[in-house]
């Protein structure tokens, strides 16, 4: 198998699974086990390619020419693979997972769920491994649709007004900016491709890059960037399996990991580092960052918090990119793996809590520790990680962000990204810090006596929920010891230009 | 509340047997002279050995003593100068802390009630 | 014993076997053993940096084993040992794995070459160590662990910052002298001195240490700050600076501990006042002064240790650890009065005592320096410490007035380990040179001179004398039911106040211009409403279908625009 081949099959596989899943719809085991496979499959081969990538391999493929120069090609580069990596891999455990929850919480209409859900990852690898701007752009939007029907799924009133601002906000933002953004681009170099060191460079007016590149950072609204963020949050109707993987792996990351190739690729790291064009976008994602951990501490909704608790970390990875150093492209490509595995985690946990025990407010899980001890050791876990601190994943893209600020020069966002950590502990630890030891509400402990009350046996959710839960709590931690190979992987992320052959 | 434990040590153990009565007030007046009589000593052992201090204030008899003491009772005067400023009733960070929780739990809240929780 | 990188890595895998670990007195037998393997994987071991290797160019040292690291290694795996003995009944598998990872991550950090290893079991430090707070399991206990955990993860992320700026300055991460010279350097310093409680930033110790758990606040006092105290002396001795932020810590705690209730509080405040005699010998920075700070940490663990677990004991058996609350216990706890008083004599710097071996070498290096008032200082501190430790501990709880308590001594169990560490603490006063025989620096140090002992004896017993006279006449301050305003109001009732303040403003602001803003967005919708009528494109809502539509035409559109 070539690996354009391969690329052609990794997008295949979903695609067809749709229709397999319609087929199968009676059949609800047949349907799931599909599901199941299919993630598996297209796993394997984002894998293989992977390893061809790896090894200095760069697969195109060119499907259609709509007109001359405009053209749906598709082409890898290590930060697609690496963001078709994280979305493949974890449409695996979200598929065992979406099993356990939609059957634990009886939701209506599954087939028409899973048909959704499996054409989102085919969309979202689409976005990955998209050659140019135009590619790109279709995808994102057919990513925006076919995730529609899963935020409204329970269509409940709440759930269409949630899909409705959802829909909205996507599709404005990315064709009143991000086509704009397109079309600019393609005026001023005559391309879309996306090439190392840019495209831009010497062909725009210098004066005009913060411009272009405030249409893509408001285009680009699955970055959740503020004041665009507003969809996320709202899109927290949708049944757990959707936030977790749509909105904490699969559409997020498409938002912020079009930011960064659209900064690597487009802008060059170097020729916005020069201009100086994305100082404010620093800035801007600073705001975010604390603004939405501020606003996460007052939610007492879990995955409102969840929801706020992303936006502020999404900016972390357009953070990386507005600092324009190779550093920053290294921090928030990391932070989208560790980030997209502690928060998927979190997610999953949201919902095995909601299966198990009905609970969706933070103030109602006091004590619900003892009957779940493994899912709230997961959310530690995943929320350690997403704080940045040892032996977790997330501690790892903090200090190459760091570093990032460092090599800019930027004092001020060490600062924010300190403060940042700690206002996570408050709003992400006190979770299961209640939930293991305080007292039933309403109720006072006494200091000697609190720590003796035997524990009731567990009530944890379902094994397909559990297991899940599992796996990616100690890919936390396994992501800490092995950073040091996604460390090399993302070395070779172009940032210069390349040099003619 | 001594005066209880008078010839009451049948219950307790045989350490504490030995030690019973150390707080009657004739003993500790007793334990005080001791005292006494023994910084007298220390004061006056001064003048017996050669002293090699780092400073020349350490070569005034007896210094450390004196010091000592004075510092001591200075203090605790300090001190409750300072109680006069800091002191706030027990509950006074409530429910944020652990001060009066015990006593709460075990429904014996504390007789200060002029904290008023910050919730 | 196999070389393994660094004794952390013992703490790290009982704790991820001890839950499973059935019947109870097999896991507390593991866990007993823990301590002393892992001593035995650096026991024996030469000199030298073991677990070496580069992780993305950056060079990571797991375990450098020196005559500084040893000690502390030594102790801290002591300390685990009686923390562990003593929580010999706690059956709370919370509190026991918490407890080896809070102990493999001290010795992990102390072990650590390099900053970056430095930075991870710093961290694992303050997250470990909270659950021993949690597990008080109380309202109150769970947010004063918030607390501490905020200052701690602060105090991590600080250091964090610190090593970026210090890597991206020197392209080194090795952790050796830094001195303050840059902001990175700053910055690590200031991590330090959160950890170490320097004055101003101490408030999470007093805050902490009395709301954990009985066995937890015992193995809370030996390592954070401790820990903090070999970073200083690893990487800012002889800094200047030091000297001043120590005399000013071992002086400002005594007039707290004075008249704090909460016994558990007083050893708080002790312990701050002791490490401030530590940094002092940091700031000295000549063999002789860190020497006597490596010396002073080590008879200092054991000596807290002891006074934590015998009020700890009383806590245990009466149920409070309020001076008011307590008295006469004498008469029911003996055996556990006399550890106490040993530690009470111990940490009052009694002759015979290893208080007296260790405190010495501080104030000497002091005086040999020239540094008059600092040393003047000390000897004012060790006052102080004779007043809230040697004297208001042991006679607030088993003396004084008859609270009516009539209780079981303590269990064998923390008998034992009082008793253990109560021998040591004698044993190193009476052998100095057991102690001075494995300390950085060779040492020429005699502390049983006449002169010394008699000066020492006269400031101590003159100072209890002054005790006795104030309780006579009635002087003495009361033991009163109360809480002490501290620095920590600033954080617990200024801030909060200042930004509910904030907060209000801001969203009356909000509100006000949201109103304005919707009332004249409504009546444009309006508007737009009117002109269209309820039937026209506008007013539809959107189907999915027709949005595709939408997308392509406008696409076309722009492309057409586009080449025109």
């Amino acid at each position: 198998m070539t690996d354009a081949n391969a690329l052609l099959l990794a997008l295949a596989i979903p695609t067809i699974a749709t229709f397999l899943i319609a087929a199968s719809g009676s059949r609800p085991n047949i349907r799931d086990g599909i599901s199941v496979v299919a993630s598996i499959a297209t796993f394997a081969v984002v894998l293989r390619l992977l390893e061809s990538i790896m090894a200095g391999a760069r697969p195109s493929v060119t499907l259609v020419e709509v007109m001359p120069g405009l053209v749906i090609n598709f082409s890898i580069e290590p930060l697609g693979m690496l963001f078709a990596t994280v979305a493949s891999g974890l449409w695996i455990v979200t598929a065992i997972y979406s099993i356990g929850y939609m059957r634990g919480a009886h939701e209506k209409k599954q087939t028409r769920f899973y048909i959704c859900f499996a054409l989102a990852i085919a969309a979202a690898l689409a976005i990955a491994f998209s050659g140019n701007l135009f590619t790109l752009f279709i995808f994102y939007e057919v990513l925006t649709l076919s995730t529609y029907p899963l935020v409204a799924h329970k269509e409940t009133p709440e759930a269409r007004a949630g899909a409705r601002v959802y829909l909205g906000i996507l599709m404005t933002t990315s064709i009143l900016f991000l086509l704009v953004a397109v079309i600019w681009t393609w005026n001023l170099t005559g391309t879309m491709e996306f090439r190392a060191g840019g495209i831009l460079e010497g062909n725009i007016d210098p004066a005009f890059v913060p411009f272009l590149l405030a249409l893509f950072a408001f285009g680009i609204g699955k970055a959740a960037l503020m004041p665009f963020h507003r969809w996320l949050p709202a899109a927290m109707v949708a049944p757990t399996p959707v936030s977790a993987l749509l909105h904490a792996v699969a559409v997020v990351k498409a938002g912020v990991f079009t930011m960064l190739k659209v900064g690597t690729y487009i802008f060059g790291i170097g020729f916005l580092g020069r201009t100086g064009a994305s100082e404010w976008l620093v800035w801007l994602a600073a705001a975010t960052i604390l603004i939405a951990s501020i606003i996460a501490l007052t939610k007492d909704d879990l995955k409102a918090r969840l929801a706020y608790s992303t936006v502020s970390q999404l900016s972390y990875i357009t953070l990386g990119m507005a600092l324009a150093n190779q550093m920053g492209i290294v921090g928030g490509a990391m932070h989208i793996v560790m980030h997209a595995m502690g928060k998927i985690t979190l997610f999953m946990c949201a919902g095995a809590i909601y299966v198990a025990a009905h609970k969706t407010k933070v103030s109602e899980l006091d004590g619900l520790g003892r009957k779940m001890p493994l899912t709230f050791i997961a959310f530690t876990i995943a929320s350690l990680s997403i704080i940045g601190l040892p032996p977790f994943g997330g501690a790892w893209s903090k200090w190459y962000l760091l570093l990032s600020a460092a090599d800019a020069g930027q004092l001020v966002i060490i600062g924010v990204l300190m403060l940042s950590s700690l206002l996570n502990v408050a709003y992400l630890l006190s979770i299961p810090a209640r939930a293991f030891f305080a007292p039933p509400r309403g109720q006072m402990a006494h200091s000697l006596g609190a720590a003796a009350s035997p524990s009731k046996g567990w009530e944890e959710a379902p094994l397909f929920c559990l297991v899940p839960i599992c796996l990616t709590a100690l890919g936390c931690i396994a992501l800490f010891f092995a950073v040091g190979g996604i460390y090399e992987y993302l070395l070779s992320i172009p940032i210069l230009p390349e040099t003619a052959p | 509340m001594t005066d209880q434990s008078n010839g009451k040590t049948e219950g307790m153990p045989p350490l504490a047997r030995l030690l019973s009565g150390i707080d009657k007030p004739r003993n500790v007046a007793r334990l005080f002279y001791l005292l006494l009589a023994v910084c007298v000593a220390l004061g006056l052992a001064d003048f017996f050995y050669s002293k090699h201090g780092y400073f020349a204030v350490e070569e005034f008899p007896a210094i450390y003593g004196l010091f000592g003491f004075v510092v001591y009772a200075a203090v605790i005067f300090l001190a409750k100068g300072l109680r006069l400023i800091i002191k706030r009733p027990e509950n006074y960070y409530e429910p944020f802390a652990i001060d009066t929780e015990d006593e709460r739990a075990a429904g014996s809240a504390p007789e200060a009630t002029g904290g008023k929780p910050n919730a | 014993m196999p070389e393994i990188g660094t004794p952390a890595l013992v703490y790290m895998v009982a704790a991820l076997i001890v839950p499973f670990v059935r019947p109870a007195t097999l896991r507390q037998i593991l866990l007993l053993a823990v301590p002393v393997l892992g001593l035995l994987t650096f026991w024996q071991l030469p000199y030298g940096t073991y677990g070496t290797f580069n992780l993305m160019n950056m060079h990571i040292g797991l375990m450098r084993l020196d005559a500084l690291s040893y000690v502390f290694g030594l102790i801290f795996s002591l300390a685990a040992f009686l923390a562990l003995l003593y929580a010999w009944h706690v059956r709370d598998t919370v509190q026991q794995v918490a407890t080896l990872l809070y102990a493999g991550a001290g010795l992990g950090a102390v072990f650590a070459a390099d900053l970056v290893t430095l930075f991870v079991f710093w961290e694992g430090t303050a997250i470990a160590s909270v659950f021993l707070i949690w597990a008080r399991r109380t309202e109150g206990a769970y947010a004063t662990g918030m607390r501490y955990l905020i200052v701690q993860v602060g105090s991590g992320v600080i250091l964090l910052a610190g090593i970026v700026l210090f890597y991206r300055e020197t392209g080194s991460i090795a952790f050796s002298k830094m001195g303050l010279e840059s902001p990175a350097t700053w910055a690590i310093f200031l991590a330090f001195g959160i950890k170490c409680a320097f004055p101003l930033l101490h408030n999470w110790l007093q805050d902490a240490y009395p709301a954990a758990t009985i066995t937890g606040t015992v193995t809370l006092s030996a390592f954070t700050t401790k820990l903090a105290v070999y970073a200083l002396a690893r990487g800012y001795p002889g800094t200047e600076l030091l000297i001043y932020i120590g005399a000013t810590m071992t002086l400002f705690p005594v007039f707290f501990a004075a008249v704090e209730n909460n016994l558990r509080r007083v050893l708080a405040y002790s312990l701050n006042n002791q490490l401030g005699f530590m940094v002092v010998g940091v700031g000295i920075g000549t063999p002789l002064a860190l020497n006597g700070t490596v010396a002073h940490a080590f008879c200092h663990i054991l000596y807290k240790a002891l006074l934590f677990m015998s009020v700890g004991a009383v806590m245990y058996r009466t149920g409070t650890s309020k001076a008011s609350e307590l008295g006469g216990l004498y008469k029911s706890m003996p055996l556990t009065m006399i550890f106490c008083v040993v530690g009470a004599m111990s940490i009052s710097a009694f002759p015979l005592f290893s208080g007296f071996i260790s405190k010495s070498l501080i104030l000497s290096a002091s005086a040999d320096t020239g540094h008059f008032f600092v040393w003047l200082a000390l000897v004012v501190a060790s006052v102080g410490v004779l007043e809230h430790s040697g004297i208001k501990i042991p006679y607030f709880t088993f003396f004084a007035h008859d609270a009516g308590h009539r209780v079981k001594e303590a269990p064998f169990h923390m008998l034992l380990a009082m008793g253990i560490t109560a021998a040591l603490c004698i044993g190193l006063g009476v052998f100095p040179s057991l102690l001075y025989g494995i300390l950085p620096y060779a040492v020429d140090y005699t502390p049983y001179t006449v002169t010394h002992v008699v000066t020492q004896l006269q400031l101590l017993l003159f100072a209890g004398l002054a005790f006795a006279v104030l309780i006579r006449t009635g002087l003495y301050p009361a033991e009163i039911r109360s809480v002490n305003l501290d620095f920590d109001w600033t954080y617990r009732r200024l801030l909060p106040a200042a930004l509910s303040g904030v907060a209000y403003l801001v969203q009356g602001t909000w509100r006000f211009a949201s109103r304005i803003v919707m009332g004249r967005v409504d009546s444009l919708i309006a508007g737009v409403y009117r002109a269209h009528g309820p039937q026209g494109p506008l007013a539809r809502t959107w189907p999915t279908g027709s949005m595709v539509l939408w997308i392509a035409v406008l696409l076309g559109m722009t492309l057409v625009l586009a080449y025109i």
